[in-house]
């Protein structure tokens, strides 16, 4: 909400300025501020302190492990980072998180410490260093910064999971006018960062005359390519939205990037499914594709007349959502600002957590008797007491 | 009407003495220092300075503020003769004697733990780096500031084996000596072609000649001594009698000024010998370190060695295990703060959650998981000569470390 309201005042301080300039430069979203404070997950009280001089370097790779019940709503997370750090120095370095335990992950050069809502690193790196963390996170803080909302439902033989994008979120844009040549130009540039999965470069674009706010914000998703599969105890006699093979139903698409932002599997049969799913931030394609079959931007506004505004919608447009996948990428934050992220979102179906299975099971059976001996212990108990505050 | 004046200014005098809350009268918290005053007295002695330097210098500012009080540190001194028994009884009359923590070298650590834990109270190990003695989960009352034994051995393993050295291990058969042993063994057993042999040497025995020649037999070409200062001194001392120029390299304690004391007719045979310990300077330089020592040193004087070097300067000790101790101060200080309490138990939890500037300038912090607060990482290796020593240059960490000047003019 504050970074709105700061976009906002910038575009309002803009608009005087722009009656008195003709022309101006004005700087297109990306590669940050994010949108939304989080992800990178943070934790209440101070803000985490650390240190990586600038002769150290960091790049993680994430994984992020969601549980997920019958319903598909997310009841664990477990978060796997890699950090890999460059350079020859001391490092301290927090994460933040609200983090129940944390353990040294596979491969790494040294053991993570824990705090309330912190994964600590501590050493020094000797040109390279490999820390891997292992983290069982608390479900309830986390899970409104999961890419990804599911549902899951049987209504007889039918079971239906609708898996929706959950990236969502509204920005502030401006409009103006631009030179389409050059817009051509950036949105080419844009295009071939987003194929090449590279971290947006900061872009100024020119504009002539007034500059204002669009009046609607603009509602920005982060594309998500998923992958997943729904194994089912028995073969369902039909699947939409997926491919049924034997047991398994498969299911590929992409969330986002103008294509719909849920999607649902719906089977026939089979008994309840075992899911296990894969989220991963993508690049855009299809909203930096050019139009008319023209190989590039450019190609297009060469051969036929482009809008400008237009052009100009679709390049703040796209790089706000490649803002967000980027965003989404570092789900445990880096220390390194500039720092390559990659995180991947697997989904599986869980066990209940042992809370939960503890009180159903208390229905399973051996309640009364269980009811019994506690009542039984507990006048035990208070004659024991009794007499001893006798005799005291 | 002057008597009734009286009357009521008596009465407000008392009430005012009388006053539950009175935020003028400081509190006392007491640290206990539990060290070996009779059996190692130059350890004892820098624990004990480090603690009371720190001590001092929060006192001078006021105390602690814990809610709206504030609180004296006094420090409270207990000789443990290097003996698990009377560490025991330290611990108990330290708790009695309200105590919200214990700061020791280490002895009798394993039979007193327990005893501090059920009072809530902290335990400190600013000198032994024995493995087991510090376990965050099993032992959750008990910290450390002192570079560790696994810490050590491991890094001697990344340090040694890259150079294709044959070396003989040898320990002595103290407790130091036996649980370095395991260490070192640990660390080297996925390299068994770097070891030419494992002796155990009689702790105490002055002529370890035997042994040495035994190792030279082995094929040795490098000796790692892990005992007292007295095994190394005399392992030194067989070493260069028999005309082997073996590189001899020691965990801390090889910088024991003691080892420097026995050698002092034969200087050269000290040069060379390598030790590794917790290094004295952080990224930032050596400001920080050197304002400690020297504000050490402006109290309680240099900590002389007992020894020359060929200028005719006075060689003398940079206060480490002080810093340690001093550092672990902080850390409590900052625990009570952060708990805003005196009660042990909660100061003891709140240990796991802060992190001060150590006097050498870094980051001093324990963990829920890790109570050590001397990294692996922190491990270096200096070498000696001329009786003074400076970080080796052939390990990257230490070829990072500035020299700390060791002399001083007579």
């Amino acid at each position: 909400m504050r970074r709105a309201l700061t976009a906002v005042a910038a575009v309002a301080l803009l608009a005087p300025a722009a009656a008195l300039a003709d022309v101006q430069q004005v700087l297109l979203p990306g590669p940050t501020p994010y949108p939304t404070p989080s992800p990178p997950l943070v934790t209440g009280g101070a803000p985490p302190w650390a240190t990586l001089t600038f002769k150290i370097h960091s790049s993680t790779d994430q994984r992020v492990g969601a549980g997920v019940d019958e319903r598909g709503r997310v009841i664990s997370v477990r978060a796997l980072e890699r950090l890999r750090l460059t350079g020859t120095g001391d490092y301290l370095i927090v994460v933040s998180a609200p983090v129940l335990d944390v353990r040294m992950g596979p491969g790494s050069e040294s053991q993570p410490g824990q705090r309330r809502g912190q994964i600590l690193w501590s050493g020094f790196s000797s040109k390279r260093r490999l820390l891997v963390s292992d983290a069982k996170l608390h479900a309830g803080p986390v899970r409104p910064y999961l890419p990804l909302r599911l549902e899951a439902r049987r209504e007889g033989d039918r079971y239906e999971l609708a898996v929706t994008n959950a990236t969502t979120t509204s920005e502030v844009a401006f409009q103006g006018v631009g030179v389409p040549k050059e817009l051509a130009a950036l949105l080419d540039r844009t295009r071939r960062d987003s194929l090449a999965h590279r971290r947006l470069r900061p872009a100024y674009v020119t504009i002539s005359g007034a500059i204002s706010q669009r009046p609607r914000k603009e509602r920005i998703s982060a594309p998500l390519r998923i992958e997943g599969r729904l194994r089912f105890p028995s073969t369902p006699s039909a699947a939409s939205g997926g491919t049924l093979a034997g047991r398994t139903v498969r299911f590929s698409f992409v969330l986002g990037d103008r294509q719909p932002l849920t999607r649902r599997v719906e089977v026939t049969g089979g008994g309840d499914p075992k899911l296990s799913l894969e989220a991963r931030p993508d690049a855009v394609v299809r909203g930096l594709t050019p139009p008319g079959g023209a190989s590039t931007w450019s190609a297009a506004v060469a051969r036929s007349r482009q809008p400008a505004e237009a052009l100009l919608e679709r390049l703040i447009e796209t790089r706000m959502e490649l803002v967000r996948s980027d965003q989404f990428q570092g789900f445990l934050s880096n220390p390194d600002q500039l720092g390559r992220n990659h995180t991947i979102y697997v989904y599986e179906t869980a066990a209940a957590p042992r809370a939960a299975a503890a009180s159903t099971g208390s229905s399973s059976g051996g309640g009364p008797l269980m009811v019994l001996l506690a009542v039984g212990g507990a006048i035990v108990a208070a004659g024991a007491a009794l007499i001893t505050w006798a005799h005291s | 009407m002057r008597r009734l004046a009286f009357l009521i200014a008596g009465l407000a005098l008392l009430a005012a003495g009388c006053g539950k809350g009175s935020s003028e009268q400081a509190g006392r918290l007491v640290i206990a220092v539990d060290v070996p005053v009779t059996g190692s007295p130059y350890v004892a002695q820098t624990i004990r300075q480090g603690v009371e330097l720190a001590a001092s210098n929060l006192n001078g500012g006021g105390g602690v503020r814990v809610g709206s009080k504030s609180y004296l540190i006094k420090v409270k001194l207990y000789d443990s003769h290097l003996s698990a028994r009377t560490a025991v009884q330290d611990a108990r009359r330290a708790i009695d004697a309200g105590a919200v923590a214990i700061v020791t070298d280490g002895t009798g650590v394993d039979a007193t733990w327990q005893l501090a834990k059920q009072a809530g109270v902290s335990m400190a190990i600013t000198h032994d780096g024995g493995t087991g003695l510090v376990d965050a989960e099993t032992r959750p009352n008990v910290f450390r500031i002192a570079p560790t034994n696994h810490g050590i051995a491991f890094r001697y393993a990344e340090y040694l084996i890259p150079k294709k050295l044959k070396v003989a291990l040898l320990s002595d058969d103290s407790g130091y000596g036996r649980s370095g042993a395991a260490d070192i063994g640990r660390a080297f057993e996925s390299n068994p072609e770097a070891v030419a042999l494992k002796l155990t040497l009689p702790a105490g025995q002055t002529d370890l000649t035997p042994q040495i020649l035994r190792a030279r037999r082995a094929g040795a070409t490098a000796l790692l001594v892990w005992g007292q200062p007295p095994t190394i001194a005399s392992a030194l001392s067989a070493s260069r009698s028999i005309g082997w120029q073996v590189p001899v390299y020691t965990p801390p304690t090889g910088s024991d000024p003691f080892i420097r004391q026995q050698l002092a007719d034969h200087p050269e045979w000290v040069d060379g010998l390598t030790f590794a310990g917790g290094r004295l300077t952080a990224e930032v330089g050596t400001g920080p370190f050197v304002n400690f020592q020297s504000q050490y040193e402006a109290t309680y004087g240099a900590d002389p060695v007992g020894v020359k070097n060929s200028k005719g300067q006075a060689v003398v000790q940079p206060p480490e295990f002080a810093m340690y101790s001093y550092d672990f101060v902080h850390v409590l200080v900052a625990a009570i703060t952060h708990a805003d309490s005196i009660e042990p138990g909660k100061i003891t939890a709140a240990l796991n959650q802060v992190t001060t500037q150590g006097a050498n300038g870094d980051e001093r912090g324990f963990n829920e998981h890790n109570h050590d607060g001397v990294v692996d990482d922190d491990v270096y290796f200096a070498r000696f000569h001329d009786m003074t020593y400076q970080p080796v240059q052939d390990d990257p960490l230490s070829a990072t470390l500035p020299l700390i000047p060791q002399t001083r003019s007579q």
